[in-house]
């Protein structure tokens, strides 16, 4: 379904230039949810903009759908559709008439019956008769979601877009982009900064960094890599000698009022022999929890790396 | 090309224009306001001259309204999706930028129609003047030079947008406002200083209004004068939109049409 290899961006600067997207290749597959993580300014965007034919890269080579995007770049462009919060449709006309316009522009057959459909679904309907300027932020992002499914799409990029949605609705959008994926094996590009959202959702994740995706896999895969676990430990007395035997024992913690925290790599041979020291020196604790790294943690271990 | 996606944009600029009292007064309001203030004035010097400058001005003022409608909307309703930021959504469907030039073509013509009409009707019925006593072919011929070269200013303009996004937008305005004093729309080029005259020779809308004039006079026109301008704007035209296609591309190199301004 998309096929790119080797992307190069670089965006001039006041002093010098920044690689926005470093030599990057990525294979998606047919029906695949593929989720786009990094943080701010990691290039997550910007490639998407070039998967979708709005910004050209330096060098390199798309193929979506087997066709070369520039050389077929109308052809691509029917069969996809985008959407994101930061870019609204025309503020001066109305949701409905917006919504006729894009679907004319898709050559849409029955657009009446698919805009009912869509708004219904999107909970847009009896919105759809105010101009766009006047909708809220939730609602605007709402009906380009509705736009970017007007021509059916087989490729679906959404950057963000459950940005400014109220967990409800936002709620609804996930569930119909699940259906959605399900029911036409729409293959979709995903970026979210809701980890969670994407865990949900990706079937496979890239986890890209200044410019370099430094990281594909499925959810499990990325959190593997991290081999700790978060321990909580809860004192209601004896909470100095049990940080004074973490201290002889090399194990940095931190104090949340009577939870001891700290990390241990491994259950067996560090928490377990820990927990007994604590038994065998007569220092109680009353509640023990061990959480597992998530994708939230990956991200924020990624981030601070830099 | 694609009829129905050149058919969508122009169901785009019609919801602009029916939701936007801006784009309403664009039509009806400026090119009456200029009839009235120049119509009442010529007609105050009409009293004391022995020319026939009512015909001469409001004329001017008819044939103006083509050039100055068409080649400010193309720029106006492609800045009408700047500001919506709705270039993005545009530039990712399957729309090409020849479509996007068609139809604004085709809708900066229906609105000068229509303004051209209005304003027509108005100076009939305020100073008994009829264009359309005129010579069709010559009326014809006048307006088709007209239309192509607003058509490349908009480009023109557009691709200013393009390139520089709405930091320029009061091109969008002025750029037709530019050349006005210098196309001899109200009187003749021996009105003008030899240094002004020099450029007015070479801008095609001179040669418009001067066989306007000639026309209204009964004198014979300048074929070779208006086939220069036809031949002038058309390659204007043709330079304009390699321009825009160049400006578009360009935008999507610097990646400023995915990018929120």
């Amino acid at each position: 379904m998309i096929d790119a290899k080797n992307i190069v961006k670089t965006f001039p600067l006041k002093r010098g230039k920044v690689k926005a997207v470093n030599n990057v290749s990525l294979r998606v597959r047919k029906g695949e949810i593929f989720g786009l993580l990094g943080v701010n300014g990691a290039g997550k965007s910007t490639l998407i903009n070039i998967l979708s034919g709005l910004t050209y890269p330096d060098s390199g080579v798309i193929n979506l759908f087997g066709k070369d995007l520039y050389q077929h770049e109308e052809d691509c462009k029917k069969r996809f559709n985008v959407a994101t919060p930061y870019y609204d449709l025309n503020r001066s006309i109305t949701g409905r008439e917006n919504l006729l316009v894009y679907a004319k522009l898709y050559g849409v057959k029955n657009p009446k019956e698919k805009i009912k459909a869509l708004t219904d679904k999107f909970m847009l309907s009896s919105r759809l008769n105010i101009p766009t300027r006047h909708l809220s932020s939730g609602e605007r992002t709402r009906l380009v979601m509705v736009k970017s499914l007007l021509n059916d799409p087989e490729l679906l990029f959404l950057d963000e877009c459950t940005v400014g949605l109220d967990p409800d609705m936002a709620e609804i959008a996930r569930d119909h982009i699940i259906q959605f994926n399900k029911e036409t094996k729409c293959t979709i590009i995903f970026t979210s900064h809701y980890m969670q959202e994407v865990e949900r959702l990706c079937h496979r994740i890239a986890f890209m960094d200044q410019g370099k995706i430094v990281k594909i896999g499925t959810g499990k895969d990325l959190v593997q890599e991290l081999n700790w676990q978060d321990v909580h430990l809860h004192f209601s007395k004896h909470i100095d000698r049990a940080k004074e035997l973490l201290t002889a024992e090399h194990i940095s913690f931190q104090q949340q009022q009577n939870y001891l925290v700290f990390q241990v790599q491994n259950r067996q041979n560090v928490l377990y022999p820990l927990l007994q020291k604590f038994v065998q020196k007569n220092i109680i604790f009353n509640d023990l929890q061990v959480n597992k790294p998530t994708l939230e943690d990956y991200f924020l271990r990624r981030s601070r790396k830099r | 090309m694609r009829w129905h996606r050149i058919t969508a944009m122009l169901w785009n600029y019609y919801y602009n224009t029916i939701n936007s009292a801006d784009r309403l007064f664009d039509i009806f309001y400026w090119p009456l306001l200029d009839l009235f203030i120049w119509g009442f004035m010529t007609h105050f010097i009409q009293g004391i001259s022995d020319v026939n400058i009512l015909s001469m001005i409001l004329g001017g003022i008819i044939l103006w309204v083509f050039l100055w409608r068409s080649s400010q909307d193309v720029a106006v309703y492609v800045l009408e999706n700047f500001w919506s930021r709705n270039v993005y959504h545009l530039f990712a469907s399957p729309l090409t930028i020849k479509e996007l030039a068609v139809s604004l073509f085709i809708m900066g013509a229906i609105r000068s129609v229509l303004s051209f009409f209005t304003v027509s009707l108005v100076s009939f019925a305020l100073y008994q003047f009829n264009i359309f006593t005129f010579n069709f072919f010559h009326v014809g011929l006048f307006v088709s030079i007209l239309l192509i070269f607003a058509w490349a200013l908009g480009l023109l303009v557009t691709s200013f947008i393009f390139r520089y996004g709405t930091r320029v937008q009061v091109l969008g305005w002025s750029t037709i406002w530019i050349i006005q004093p210098f196309s001899c729309v109200f009187y003749p080029l021996s009105a003008l200083p030899s240094w002004a005259a020099k450029i007015a020779i070479i801008l095609p809308t001179t040669h418009v209004f001067e066989g306007l004039r000639a026309s209204l006079s009964n004198q014979p026109l300048h074929y070779f004068s208006l086939f220069y301008s036809f031949v002038f704007s058309l390659l204007f035209f043709i330079l304009c939109a390699w321009i825009l296609s160049a400006a578009v591309h360009k935008a999507k190199r610097r990646g400023s049409l995915g990018k929120p301004e």
